[in-house]
């Protein structure tokens, strides 16, 4: 038994086939560290039932919350929208000087976190303690000396007297600068009438008699020159010169003070670093948990009774990936009711009825509960398990060149050798893709073997044979047993391909009922192909070897 | 008043077009700066279509430096934040990126050089202008980063400046005429207001070629082109054909083949005048022929500027540059960028 970090519950294709990964995908997770969570999470196992309990609980009080306090719980998903992870940030802030876009992202985190505690503190909003973040205001008065908590950064005057002062004297010089050319630019205009553009420089076309006055003008620079004109820039005085140095040397001491505040700013953040880490688990905690609950309540879920016997009991279960799909179509997903223990249960019924959807719902339902998440059915009683594993036909086994029934082989394989003790099996119409006679050969003696462990295995499938064995329990579905065919004919007769199929499944009844006494498997299959409009010569043919 | 004033209050986004590379954009919207400063319009600059062009950002060749003002709000990707002379306030980090990091929006704090890049999709400057209008721009300036008209699509700004100069040819006279081809262009009639407008509305998204006939009908060809497909439009063309939309570029072979009645028969739909690669000499034959078009919508020209220096050394003199441009478009205010 794989122990520890490495156990797992279930394989991807058992998550992704009973519709786990489906649930999980479409939770409404608005933070990196919620989705990082979920990723994170693990199921509970046999022995942890008590922990799954109160697990349980807490998302139940996750949805009273919820349904009470529905305006901050929007609110809380705005404000984790804006959230971003910055562990990188706060790994190089121990390192290094963070930059300004950093320093930025860090005081918007902060000041998100605020926002969030006071809608977590709002009097009418009970969130439960454990969600409740750290005070952050110490560190965002560092990096907010102003307190005008807007969401804005800049290395401020107020961080530094010297930035402050620095900054002040690069202004004047700069203002210097400008009068001194403003003045001299004056000059030449009074005194040789050239107009020159707020840059201090100008153009002079060849033929005008202004370039050889401009040619005198000693502090007028030629810069460009082709042969229509001349562009002409004015030099730096010695006053001009001696300031645009003396600002050089100011930008250099503003340069080295920014860094200075940034080092120090940096420090106080990497202060922080676990307090920020912590709150950031906190939130993607929230964000999970709010999610969770969110989901239960839209897809009416309800929550599992968690017992110590290894079974599965589901009252009127919906698979939730299939009522998406039908509910998107505006029709109804008709719920199924199952009842497993150890031992083997086999599920026959007519095409069409449904089998494989209960096989998944079957395990659908314990994979949600052992993940603490509540259950799509109006009652459940579950037992942990340590194994659970689904063999389905899919896709996959054609790209991976193999036949079905080999791949089929090979998971069987798999799901046989890692089984143990609290194990669930769910198998769709094993060794079909084969001859009937082995493949009913092939099925019983999987049925046998399967009889003496402590499994819960069910199996879909359409060998009779196989429940007339002893100690097995067969349900099945209802399928058209009681529609009305008069009508169900009538309204096919109309009816295009499309339709059809519609009709049919309006018709069909997806309940499982457990079958008693020894009862014939009904032989729908022929019927359902005429439905769907095979040809009568080809039905009536099959009909004749029938008998 | 100066110009920038009067264009302010007609327009909230103007973008600055480029007629060719060296036409004198980024003098063009230095200038407009300066003007805004000396009339206190609080502006927003930003670029557009800048996308891989990285290299040339890094290494600076070719980047459009620009001296702004204190209270500018202005885009820069978050790599180049550290690059910036000015001093920037950033408020906010949007969610548009570049290949330079996701684009900050900041408010100057002291004046300095910037290099500005916006986002590359046409929609996310859109978004962005909005964002800027928010922190109180009364103006924003875009940087068609681009030297290409094709970037001047109707959907990102209220009008264009449209730059253009000496860099085009060495005659004065030909720089004149390619440049009020293109005024002319984009100033085609709007298709009026009505059922075959709102027709071909529904199903532009298709990007199809399509016919509509004198009562309306839609006739869609399975063409997403018209390029090179003039003998199949001409085949499809009949009696009663009215429109002929075309979806994407409009060049010589999209008409070559079209017979000359068919021609003067029909007229055509354009999504918008930067569609058109036709020369000044063809579209004049054309529209001797008989040819007509309409666009779904067309591009304002809200000023033209003239250089009058080519970067390989030529120039034309001043006045005359502008005078003729200006006696060419006299509804346009024509300015020199270097007087």
């Amino acid at each position: 038994m794989k122990q520890g970090a490495n156990r797992r519950l279930a394989n991807v294709k058992t998550r992704t086939e009973t519709g786990l990964e489906y649930v999980m995908q479409n939770l409404d997770l608005n933070t990196p560290f919620g989705k990082k969570l979920l990723k994170e999470t693990k199921p509970f196992y046999p022995g942890q039932e008590e922990e799954l309990r109160a697990e349980l609980d807490k998302v139940e009080g996750m949805m009273t919350f919820v349904k009470a306090s529905e305006r901050q719980v929007s609110k809380m998903q705005e404000n984790f929208m804006m959230m971003k992870d910055l562990s990188y940030t706060l790994e190089r802030s121990h390192k290094t000087a963070l930059s300004v876009v950093e320093l930025f992202e860090v005081k918007s985190l902060l000041l998100q976190m605020k926002d969030l505690d006071k809608i977590c503190k709002d009097p009418d909003c009970a969130v439960p303690k454990e969600y409740i973040l750290e005070d952050v205001e110490e560190l965002l008065d560092c990096l907010d000396p102003r307190k005008d908590r807007l969401n804005t950064f800049y290395i401020y005057d107020d961080f530094s007297e010297k930035l402050a002062e620095s900054r002040k004297k690069k202004h004047e010089l700069e203002i210097l600068v400008r009068k001194a050319q403003k003045a001299r630019k004056e000059e030449i205009r009074k005194d040789y009438g050239i107009v020159l553009t707020p840059k201090f420089d100008v153009i002079i076309s060849k033929s005008s008699e202004e370039l050889e006055k401009a040619k005198q003008i000693k502090d007028l620079e030629q810069v460009t020159e082709d042969y229509m004109s001349v562009t002409f820039e004015l030099g730096k005085s010695e006053e001009v010169f001696e300031h645009v140095k003396e600002i050089e040397d100011v930008n250099s001491e503003i340069e080295e003070e920014e860094l200075v505040v940034r080092e120090a700013l940096s420090k106080r953040v990497a202060k922080y670093d676990e307090i920020l880490r912590s709150n950031c688990d906190k939130v993607g905690a929230l964000d999970l948990a709010l999610a969770k609950a969110i989901y239960g309540i839209r897809h009416n879920c309800v929550k599992p009774e968690i017992v110590q016997e290894h079974i599965v009991e589901i009252e009127n279960g919906r698979q939730l990936q299939v009522e998406d799909i039908l509910n998107s179509k505006k029709k109804e997903y008709c719920p199924v009711s199952i009842k497993l223990a150890d031992g083997v249960t086999c599920i026959t019924g007519a095409n069409m009825g449904g089998k494989t959807i209960s096989l998944k719902l079957a395990g659908l339902v314990p994979i949600l509960a052992q993940y603490g998440f509540f259950v799509p059915c109006t009652r459940a009683r579950i037992g942990l398990s340590n194994y659970m594993q689904i063999l389905i036909g899919d896709s996959q086994s054609v790209e991976r060149g193999l036949s079905s029934f080999g791949s089929e082989m090979e998971e069987l394989k798999e799901m046989l050798d890692n089984s143990m003790d609290r194990t669930i099996l769910l198998i769709d119409e094993i060794a079909s893709g084969t001859n009937p006679v082995e493949g009913l050969a092939l099925t019983k003696s999987i049925i046998d073997y399967l009889k003496k462990k402590t499994y819960i295995s069910l199996i879909t499938t359409h060998f009779e044979a196989v429940t007339e064995e002893k100690d097995i329990v067969n349900m099945q579905v209802r399928g058209l047993a009681d529609a009305d065919f008069r009508k169900l004919d009538s309204e096919l007769h109309i009816a295009n391909r499309k339709e059809r199929i519609n009709i049919i499944s309006r018709y069909m009844d997806y309940r499982l009922y457990t079958v008693t006494e020894n009862r014939e498997i009904p032989k729908d299959a022929l019927n359902i192909a005429k439905m769907l409009g095979l040809s009568d010569e080809i039905i009536n043919g099959a009909k004749k070897y029938i008998e | 008043m100066g110009l920038l004033y009067d264009l302010s209050t007609k327009y909230k986004t103007l973008s600055i077009v480029g007629m060719a590379k060296n036409a004198g954009k980024t003098t063009a919207l230095n200038y407009l700066i300066e003007e805004a400063d000396d009339e206190g319009i609080t502006l927003g600059i930003t670029s557009t279509g800048r996308d891989g062009e990285t290299l040339d950002l890094v290494t600076g060749t070719d980047k459009p430096k620009v001296f702004l003002y204190e209270d500018t709000i202005v885009s820069i990707p978050s790599q180049l934040y550290d690059l910036a002379e000015a001093g920037l306030e950033i408020v906010e980090m949007t969610k548009f990126g570049t290949a330079l990091g996701d684009v900050l929006l900041c408010r100057v704090c002291e004046s300095g050089y910037v290099q500005i890049a916006g986002p590359v999709a046409t929609a996310e400057t859109k978004k962005m202008c909005g964002r800027m209008f928010d922190m109180g721009t009364e103006l924003i300036l875009i940087d068609g980063a681009i030297d290409r008209k094709s970037i001047a699509s109707p959907d990102t700004s209220d009008a264009i400046i449209l730059s253009t100069g000496a860099v085009l040819s060495r005659s004065i006279k030909k720089v004149v005429e390619e440049t009020s081809h293109v005024v002319n262009l984009y100033n085609l009639p709007v298709l009026e207001e009505g059922k075959v407008r709102d027709e071909i509305a529904k199903h532009s998204h298709e990007n199809r070629v399509m016919l509509v006939d004198d009562k309306g009908k839609i006739n869609k060809l399975n063409l997403t082109t018209g390029l090179g497909a003039s003998r199949f439009i001409d085949d499809a063309i009949n009696e009663n054909t009215r429109y002929v939309y075309i979806p994407g570029a409009f060049t010589n072979s999209v008409i070559a083949d079209i017979e000359r009645d068919k021609l003067k028969q029909v007229k055509f739909i354009l999504k918008d005048p930067t569609r058109i690669f036709i020369n000044v000499m063809d579209w004049r034959q054309l529209v001797k022929k008989g040819f007509t078009v309409s666009v779904l919508k067309n591009i304002e020209i809200a000023a033209v500027t003239v250089n009058p220096y080519a970067p390989s050394g030529y120039s034309f003199d001043h006045g005359t540059l502008r005078d003729t441009m200006q006696e060419a478009l006299p509804d346009i205010p024509v300015l020199d960028v270097r007087m």
